[in-house]
């Protein structure tokens, strides 16, 4: 089905990029994306995807809206306390643009429930907190072979990259689980910018515009507003990828 | 407005309090600021949902227009259910929404040489969201002439830059960008408006609280279509207009 003239309408300031056009709306429309967590990098990641017109969002966060989230999580505020935060975040994509589908999901993120989680969705955004569950998001999407974007924080610095495994190293190939679980300081700028910067490669790697981040981790440090990539390499004896044919097309 | 915090802010806030160097007090400094918000629109959705959320005590954000439909891919402040009325009142409805512990001022005029003054009266920073040089100017001399640091950001497709203004330390917004591009109907991406405004903001909550180190004399441009940061040195120009040995 083509646009509809309302679509072209809202989304024309976009379209006008060279080679997005309507066929790249067409193609966002067609997308679904699975966005992990509902916090502070969910929340810029899902409130630009929703007004860019990404077709469906599947977003999932166990949790519920507390004050001290509020300092940064612009998907909740006050009365949102109490109700689970991937309901209270579809509540606020439906207003920022009615045209797309938003699946709530409130479940706790896992190695057995994942598949059911995902669905059909072909890209996996990191927005988590932590890296357990983070690994169970990279173990599917290297399973099926789907890109995972990436982003983490921690204070006034961050993190991003793109892992499409076997053409690029996988998570576990860089940070190797057991990371402990801690409580970070935390102000909204910080995941806004780490988000806004998954939400860009997310636009890119469904249009297929640009240079995705693959094989790239950029570190951020917002104290000094210094930006710094490291190259990264698949490990051949990594527990999750090491298995994986280097040649395969994707 | 009372600079103590509440037990609800503490709450609220606990989590950049906890940063090293931030603390009570600069929360409290953050809580005293008044801060002018020029454009409620691409990038003054993130700056100004972002400083509304981080606790400063008085937004005061100008926007003379009113969102259409092709806002809405980027501006994140409004919605299908706002098209018509003025920006800075729908931003206003937004931002209460986001924190009920601030103090949220909305601006209809149309920035000028002869409102300036009226509009943005005495703040602590002034954020430069808008999408024209002409008015940008307007605001750099005001800031010159009154003492007032500005944080400019501007966007074009999928690239952005950013700098923290503030004579005579740093050069002013002529000395980087003599004059006035003509003004055309780009096309611009969301997210990309979001980088820059997030940015924007978080120079903003580094100058206000006194943590970190504010960009000065250096130009960031980011290019998203290749991830790619660059920070330009910029140099006062001796010969500027606005701010150099001759300017009126």
């Amino acid at each position: 089905m083509p646009l509809s003239p309302d679509e072209i309408e809202r989304y024309k300031r976009q379209i006008m990029i060279a080679d997005w056009g309507t066929p790249g709306q067409e193609r966002l429309r067609a997308a679904s994306v699975f966005i992990a967590g509902a916090g502070g990098l969910g929340s810029p990641v899902s409130m630009y995807l929703t007004a860019a017109g990404v077709g469906t969002i599947r977003i999932c966060d166990c949790g519920e809206p507390e004050l001290s989230n509020l300092n940064r999580q612009l998907l909740h505020d006050d009365t949102r306390i109490g109700t689970n935060k991937a309901l209270s975040a579809r509540q606020t994509l439906e207003r920022i643009n009615p045209h797309v589908n938003v699946i709530a999901l409130p479940e706790t993120i896992t190695d057995r429930g994942i598949a059911g989680l995902a669905g059909d969705a072909t890209l996996i955004i990191d927005c988590l907190d932590n890296f357990e569950t983070r690994h169970v998001l990279n173990r599917y999407a290297v399973s099926r072979h789907i890109p995972l974007v990436h982003g983490a924080i921690h204070g006034l610095s961050g993190q991003l990259s793109v892992f499409h495994s076997p053409r690029t190293p996988c998570l576990a190939c860089i940070f190797p689980p057991g990371v402990p679980k801690e409580i970070f300081p935390v102000a909204g700028f910080t995941p806004g910018v780490i988000g806004l910067l998954q939400a860009t490669e997310t636009v890119k790697i469904i249009l297929g515009l640009g240079a995705p981040l693959y094989g790239t981790l950029l570190m951020w440090d917002g104290a000094e507003a210094d930006f710094q990539k490291i190259p990264v390499c698949r490990s051949p004896a990594c527990p999750v990828c090491g298995q994986q044919p280097s040649d395969r097309a994707i | 407005m009372d600079t103590q915090l509440s037990e609800q802010e503490r709450e609220r806030y606990h989590r950049q309090m906890i940063f090293p160097g931030w603390g009570t007090e600069a929360q409290a400094k953050i809580k005293k600021s008044t801060v002018f918000i020029a454009g409620a629109g691409g990038l003054g959705s993130p700056v100004s949902m972002y400083l509304a959320v981080a606790g400063v005590g008085t937004l005061r954000i100008c926007d003379c227009g009113s969102p259409e439909l092709s806002n809405l891919n980027r501006q994140i402040l409004h919605d299908d259910s706002r098209i018509g009325i003025n920006k800075a009142l729908s931003a206003r409805q937004t931002l209460e929404r986001l924190n009920p512990d601030i103090r949220i001022e909305a601006r209809t005029d149309t920035i000028s040489d002869d409102t300036v003054a009226g509009i943005v009266g005495n703040v602590d920073l002034i954020m430069d969201c808008l999408d024209n040089f002409d008015t940008r100017h307007v605001l750099n001399r005001y800031g010159l002439q009154e003492n007032i640091p500005l944080i400019h950001g501007g966007v074009f497709g999928m690239r952005g830059q950013m700098t923290f203004i503030h004579p005579p330390e740093t050069p002013c917004l002529w000395c980087i960008q003599p004059g006035s591009p003509p003004p055309v109907l780009f096309p611009i991406v969301g997210a990309t408006a979001g980088v820059i405004g997030s940015l924007q903001a978080l120079e903003a909550l580094k100058y206000l609280s006194g943590v970190g180190t504010v960009l000065k004399s250096s130009l960031l441009v980011w290019d998203g279509a290749r991830v790619d940061f660059m920070l330009l040195p910029q140099q006062k120009n001796p010969g500027c207009p606005v701010c150099g040995d001759d300017a009126a």
